[in-house]
């Protein structure tokens, strides 16, 4: 059974991708709807396989040579996971109807979008490192392709191309991490290397460990490859909900999660992670703070979040990341969705034009505001238990400094989604924008993803037990709903946290006494705004790179008399080692 | 000094090699440039005479030769093709004009 | 059918019916119905039979054996090597003659054309079976004599005869230093028999290091080595682009496969040649990346790619040819997939951007360069070339789930498997330029599907059904080798592995 719906849920959407591509653009309406039929059917098949989670392998396809057997087990990170991409997928879809009606190339968009779900399902799915590092890159390509969905804007090529050429670049660490364990264990099969992590040499495993991370920092936009995710906000917003908040950023975080049990006792890793997540978190929400760009806020708060969650498998909460992810998946797609309806009225992303759109829009408002109280871990929503627990794993398993800051970064969050919240919902109009309330399609997305933030932290302790039952490595504690919530309500931790919360509440609320702090400050929101530095970083290497190319094309005089030296150069140069070389 | 016939064969092969290498890097005419193959290709037959020499393998060291004539004509009336058509199009035989290709 | 028969055959089609095709089209031409058309289909027809003789020639040597032919002086061998090469420049010329129905339809010269190209494929096929070394180089000439008359084969184009010239120019330098190893082993040993050299041969020896090192440079321009890669961008971007397909798609490669079988004969004599491979790699790839990061002109980035695309398969070679011990075949096995994949890619490549240079340009009388906002738009009109340039710069790219992807996984794989501070860094190295190499692929295909198309998409001509059937066959196969990458290891496996034999290792 497993089999069947691990071959249907990749199956699914990669054959909608090609049928969407094949029906053309004459036709949109049949596009719309074979899309949405097409990921619908991928969910379906996704949550099937739940029931079915077993920890071996269930599809193979024996392809030899140095590529190993295609393997594919559905363990419970495998099938929560392609749950979540499917359910959040199938969700984008369904509000892209309305959100993409009368785009151009809709055959392009939802093609991609497709062929995306089938390759995220197949990344949490497959055993095969090979096939990890292939999906990877898969779901990496359709980001990209998606990012710069508006090929004609300019900012849109560039920042997809931004997207893609940093994931590859840490994509080559998870490449040497596969190739290594592959060259010294001879196979792929991420199982037999969990098991056997020991006995590599320790150099080796400490460099597979460190290629890991810098994979995932990349893919998880961690510092410090943080500065990418920004710029991918020029994507339709159904695909900013789906690809960089719900599933694709998540990879990084699975991707730790996965291997954890391997390399939790390589020297210095777990404080490497819980370094690289506790400064995206900081960072990232110091720069929500300050940013003015609607999409842009809630981008800097996915990779605050996101370091939450490496935060947490650095000190060895796993279970907390993952159900901290869940939660995160499904709010932040709702502030995403939301935010794209409110988008999608108004015309613009700026947040200084818009205001008291409430009044308009008081079904966004709703939605949005739950997944705002979500976010900033106010009870009894969701968020706010996947984050109690994941501060108490830092407490329990971090450095304290670490705690500190993760304490202080949630009451930054609160700050900042309170001002998001406030400057586009509340307040006075500040422009003459006018917004109408959702349209249908959008509305059902939207209503099934705020009825998710309000539920989905009652499945902690179904969702612990499946964890724990097909994961015997990773040493899951499984508790039942009761026992958790007595354990969040009966742990400083929370107390702590929801303190600081109500301090950053009030900051916002008593935003204009604090006049004074605030101008204090400015150099670190000068700072803030220009993302700390990291973006002149980048284009410096872009810069260089480039400036060496052009460099290097004097050479290409297109004399023959040089050309030929080319040749007698090139005799004297291999002479001369061989002869000095041997 | 005295020397030997083979001695003699190789510092007339180096002669060649040295003008035709000569000719290709400084000479700014595509003719000359030519000519400056040819010469380089003499010395190589050159080699593979001495060689048959060397090893007692005289007729192959010679029918080798012969094959390299065969081949190195055809190239030398190809080029010699492509540049009265250059002389043609460019007006001028000049290999510093034969620079639209770069970068 | 006999494979003793079949082999002599495979050889000797193209080559005798090079010159009939040329006759036959030259008098149809002038005949009353002034038309190439014989020519055309007589090429398309003999290198189906050729493709037909070889797949009966092949069968010995997918059971691991080998056929040797001797005729008079000349001894051939086909080995695992010499299929691949024969099956690859086969089903590349196909597709090329195919696609140059209409490309090439109507100009002048068009039967020295297809001449020209069966020519090319007889040549590249005998190139690979050649067993002894001045028989190599022969077969050597014969490829390139037919590569510079194509190359310069738009005789009113002035940049078609500037390329065509370099092109000569360095082509006959180098083959004189070939000349000069030839003769320097054969002053030295008195043999040129490649497997008899090699069985004389047991220890380093001045003369034949630098015979080895002529050999390396020597061919090493045909392969493109850089700094003797200066010739390349200027033929690949000026020949008629089928035949672009053909230079950067096997010509080169044929190279490659030569300088390695007249190393080979010299294996013992150092052991540093797998290291001369190594930074050899090293140096295209960067600079052909480098290269291609702000060109303008299409075919001449394309043409820069293939630099660094050999530097990716000498990566593999010389993997396996200095860690024979740990990577055994491997790395000469992820090279000859990807040498076989970048000829369906780059071949993909020229032939797609050749569609549109042809539709945009061409067609219109204009032989000026396809630049790169003329592919502003290109997929609102040409929807099918415009997504297999796609998929073709993609799997360039090296991105999955296409065929490029796979051939440098298994050069990845190869290179870890020395397990080698060095060679292992080198192949970071090299994952880091195929990212490189996204810098200038991805902004192309984000140009192709633009919404907006460039003027002179919009009054661009049809594309032919004769140009998309080769296209739509490339593109299929770049699909489906990225889906299942073992499909082809029967015919790259043997390959590796006689690679491994030329140098002395079993």
């Amino acid at each position: 059974m497993a089999a069947t719906f691990i071959l249907l849920s990749i199956g699914i959407p990669w054959l909608g991708a090609l049928l969407v591509w094949w029906v053309g653009d004459q036709h949109p309406k049949l596009q719309h709807t074979l899309a949405v039929v097409f990921s619908v059917l991928a969910g379906a098949a996704a949550l099937a396989l739940i029931p079915n989670a077993a920890t071996a392998a269930a599809v193979t396809f024996p392809v030899g040579g140095l590529f190993g057997d295609f393997t594919f087990i559905p363990d419970g990170l495998g099938v929560f996971l392609a749950a979540v991409a499917t359910v959040v997928g199938s969700l984008a879809v369904i509000f892209s109807v309305n959100y993409m009606h009368g785009e151009h190339q809709l055959g392009r968009y939802y093609a991609m979008v497709l062929f995306f779900i089938g390759a995220m399902v197949g990344l949490v799915l497959t055993s095969n490192l090979l096939l990890v590092f292939v999906f990877w890159e898969i779901t990496a390509l359709c980001s990209y392709a998606l990012i710069s969905f508006h090929n004609d804007d300019p900012k849109a090529v560039k920042g997809g191309i931004k997207a893609l050429i940093i994931t590859q670049i840490g994509g080559v660490g998870l490449l040497a991490g596969a190739l290594l364990v592959y060259s010294y264990f001879g196979t792929y099969d991420l199982n037999y290397f969990i098991a056997n992590a020991g006995s590599l040499p320790a150099g080796v495993l400490a460099a597979a460990a460190f290629g890991f991370l810098i994979a995932a920092a990349a893919k998880s936009a961690q510092f410090p490859f943080q500065t990418w995710l920004p710029d991918a906000m020029e994507a339709p917003t159904p695909i900013s909900a789906l690809i960089h908040a719900a599933t694709m950023v998540n990879a990084g975080v699975y991707l730790l999660a996965r291997f954890y049990p391997a390399f939790k006792d390589v020297p210095g890793w777990t404080t490497a992670v819980v370094i690289v997540g506790m400064l995206s978190a900081l960072l990232a929400a110091l720069m929500a703070c300050v940013a003015t760009d609607l999409k842009r806020v809630l981008a800097y708060s996915t990779v605050s979040q996101l370091g939450y969650m490496v935060y947490a498998i650095g000190a060895g909460g796993v279970f907390a990341s993952q159900f901290h992810l869940f939660s995160h998946s499904v709010f932040k797609a709702l502030l995403f969705l939301a935010a794209g309806a409110v988008i999608h009225a108004v015309g613009t992303r700026d947040m200084r034009q818009m205001g008291a759109l409430g009044k308009q829009m008081p079904f966004v408002r709703a939605v949005f505001v739950i997944g705002a109280l979500a976010l900033a871990g106010l009870p009894i929503l969701n968020g706010f238990w996947s984050k109690e627990l994941v501060l108490e794993a830092g407490l329990h398993g971090g450095p304290i400094w670490a705690f500190v800051v993760m304490v202080f970064v949630a009451g930054l969050t609160a700050f900042y989604t309170f001002r998001c919240v406030y400057l586009v919902f509340y307040g006075e109009a500040r422009s003459h924008l006018h917004g109408h309330d959702a349209q249908t399609a959008m509305k059902v997305s939207l209503g099934l993803l705020a009825l998710g933030t309000l539920t989905t932290w009652l499945l902690v302790g179904p969702f612990g037990k499946l964890l724990h039952d097909t994961l015997p490595a990773h040493e899951i504690h499984a508790l039942p709903l009761g026992e958790v919530a007595l354990e969040i309500f009966t742990a400083p931790a929370t107390y702590i946290a929801l303190a600081v919360i109500a301090v950053g509440l009030l900051c916002w609320w008593m935003r204009d006494r604090l006049a004074g702090l605030a101008s204090a400050l400015t150099g670190l929101s000068r700072a803030a705004a220009d993302s700390f530095g990291f973006e002149a970083v980048n284009r410096g290497i872009v810069s260089a790179t480039q400036n060496s190319a052009e460099a290097l094309r004097v050479t290409q005089t297109g004399l023959l008399n040089w050309n030929v030296l080319g040749i007698l150069a090139g005799l004297v140069i291999v002479i001369a080692i061989l002869a000095f070389g041997a | 000094m005295n020397l030997s016939p083979s001695m003699l064969a190789v510092i007339a092969i180096l002669g060649l090699l040295g003008v035709g290498f000569y000719a290709l890097l400084a000479s700014r005419n595509l003719i000359k440039v030519i000519v400056g193959l040819q010469i380089l290709v003499k010395g190589s037959m050159l080699a593979f005479v001495l060689a048959g020499r060397l090893v007692g393998n005289v007729t192959l060291g010679q029918s080798l030769a012969l094959t390299v004539i065969v081949v190195d004509t055809i190239v030398a009336v190809i080029g010699l093709a492509i540049s009265v058509q250059i002389r043609r199009h460019f007006g001028t035989l000049d290999v510093k004009a034969l620079t639209t290709l770069r970068r | 059918m006999n494979p003793t028969t079949a082999f002599p055959w495979m050889i000797a089609l193209p080559l005798v019916a090079a010159p009939i095709i040329y006759l036959i089209g030259r008098l149809s031409v002038r005949s009353r119905a002034q038309s190439a058309a014989p020519a055309r289909w007589m090429a398309i027809v003999v290198l189906l039979v050729t493709a037909v003789l070889a797949f009966f020639a092949a069968q010995p040597i997918l059971q691991g054996k080998t056929l040797t032919l001797t005729f008079y002086a000349i001894s051939l061998r086909l080995d695992g090597v010499a299929l691949l090469l024969g099956a690859t420049v086969t089903f590349l010329g196909l597709m090329v003659a195919i696609f140059s129905l209409r490309y090439m339809h109507g100009d002048e010269g068009e039967e020295k054309y297809y001449a020209l190209l069966v020519a090319m494929v007889g040549s590249i096929i005998g190139l690979g079976c050649a067993a002894d070394l001045f028989n190599l180089w022969v077969w050597f000439e014969v490829m390139a004599i037919s590569s510079f008359m194509l190359v310069a084969f738009y005789r009113d184009q002035p940049a078609s005869l500037e390329a065509g010239l370099k092109y000569l120019v360095q082509s006959a330098a180098g083959s004189v230093l070939i000349l000069l190893g030839i003769a320097l082993v054969f002053a030295s040993t008195g043999m040129l028999d490649l497997a008899a050299i090699r069985s004389v041969v047991n220890g380093p020896a001045p003369i034949l290091i630098a015979a080895g090192a002529l050999f390396i440079i020597g061919f090493g321009v045909k392969a493109a080595f850089v700094p003797l890669h200066t010739w390349l961008p200027d033929a690949h971007s000026q020949a008629p682009s089928g035949i672009s397909a053909m230079l950067s798609g096997i010509v080169i490669e044929a190279g490659l496969v030569a300088m390695l079988r007249a190393l080979g004969a010299l294996a013992a004599v150092s052991s540093l040649w797998g290291v001369l491979l190594l930074i050899f790699g090293a140096f295209n790839m960067l600079v052909g990346n480098l290269m291609a990061l702000r060109q303008e002109q299409v075919k001449r980035l394309l043409a820069y790619s293939s630099v660094s695309h050999l530097g990716y398969m000498l990566v593999g070679l010389g993997a396996s040819i200095t860690f024979p011990l740990m990577v055994g075949t491997n790395g000469a096995e992820g090279a000859f997939f990807h040498l076989f994949n970048h000829a369906t890619m780059k071949g993909l490549a020229f032939l797609s951007v050749g569609a549109l240079l042809y539709a945009l340009h061409i067609a219109r009388g204009d032989h000026g360069p396809l630049v790169l906002s003329d592919l502003d738009g290109a997929s609102r009109r040409y929807p099918a070339v415009a997504f297999s340039l796609a998929v073709a710069v993609l799997a360039l790219g090296g991105l999955p789930p296409l065929s490029g992807f796979m051939s440098k996984w298994m050069i990845f794989v190869a290179g870890f498997q020395s397990q080698n501070g060095w060679m292992i860094a080198l192949v970071i190295f090299m994952a880091l330029n195929s990212v490189l190499s996204l810098g200038y692929y991805a902004p192309l295909v984000n140009r192709m599907f633009r919404h907006t198309p460039a003027p002179i998409v919009e009054n661009g001509a049809r594309v032919s059904v004769s140009m998309r059937v080769p296209l739509a066959l490339l593109t299929l196969l770049t699909v489906v080798l990225g889906f299942w990458p073992t499909l082809l290891s029967w015919l790259t496996a043997p390959a590796a592995a006689a690679l491994m034999a030329w140098f002395g290792v079993q």
